[in-house]
């Protein structure tokens, strides 16, 4: 079946570098889209549902830990999974994270491996 | 107070972690203490607060930025590159450094709250903030082509 993937960082730098090595991971989908913070995110969202959201923390307008609170609300995202790809890796930020909904967190800096051990089991 | 050392391996270790991993270049610390950068610069620079606050902060030259961004994006250095591209890149170089650097520290100082990077660009930027027994200059020479400076302006904070 096809996948969707949905890419949210405020840097569009960050979204090319993402998709790559997405890519590069031998991942395959169907249907990308990005978004540059969790509002416009939502907006994409509500009218198209993804798979997988792959998501910033520390964004301007929405942060992505909000995002992913908002998502859980959605009924159509409801079989979405959210990894979330940040700099900051406090156990207390990824706690809260994984609580209010999120499937992953991977680290900045990250390898093709690395999503391909975090979204595989997600996506299969 | 955490010692000099500590921070200038810290900050080293983070900086190869990041080059090495998401830019594919190699960093080794430069031999010529006085080395400099010349020409157009750009610094990338993001700031920390906790138990130890201060400033990150990475300096390098035009043409070093561009191959990071171009290594960054895939791209090949003599392909077109928008310098909003090539700021955007630098920006998130030293948000990934400091991330590496502050989970480094992070059984030494505790967490630290980081805030967003800003990039500038100018010619002869040069390091003449802080005081020497709070501020830690890396230099180091990436892939045997380009003089950079990783810094960091520290002071205990208030937690």
């Amino acid at each position: 079946m096809a996948k969707s993937l949905m890419i949210v960082d405020d840097s569009a730098t960050m979204r090319k570098i993402i998709m790559r090595t997405v890519r590069m991971s031998g991942l395959k989908f169907e249907r990308t889209e990005e978004a540059g913070n969790g509002a416009e995110a939502l907006q994409k969202l509500g009218g198209s549902p993804v798979d997988i959201i792959l998501c910033d923390v520390n964004m301007p307008e929405m942060m992505g830990t909000e995002l992913v609170k908002k998502v859980r609300e959605l009924d159509s995202c409801a079989n979405t999974k959210i990894v979330m790809v940040s700099t900051e890796s406090s156990k207390e930020l990824i706690d809260g994270v994984m609580a209010d909904g999120a499937n992953g967190f991977i680290n900045k800096p990250f390898t093709p491996e690395k999503f391909q051990e975090k979204l595989s089991p997600l996506i299969d | 107070m955490i010692d000099q050392v500590c921070l200038s391996d810290a900050l080293l270790e983070g900086a190869k972690e990041v080059f090495g991993t998401m830019i594919f270049m190699d960093i080794e610390e430069s031999s010529e203490p006085d080395q400099q950068i010349e020409g157009d610069a750009l610094l990338g620079s993001i700031t920390f607060m906790g138990d130890l606050e201060g400033c990150m902060a990475i300096c390098c030259g035009d043409s070093c930025a561009k191959t990071i961004a171009a290594n960054m994006l895939g791209m090949e250095p003599d392909d077109q590159i928008s310098r909003d591209d090539i700021n955007d890149a630098i920006g998130e170089v030293t948000n990934m450094v400091m991330g590496s650097v502050k989970a480094r520290l992070n059984g030494t100082v505790g967490n630290l709250n980081v805030s967003i990077p800003t990039v500038v660009r100018g010619q002869k930027i040069e390091n003449s903030l802080g005081d020497p027994e709070n501020k830690v200059s890396v230099k180091v020479n990436i892939e045997d082509e380009y003089a950079a400076e990783f810094l960091l302006l520290y002071r205990e904070g208030s937690g």
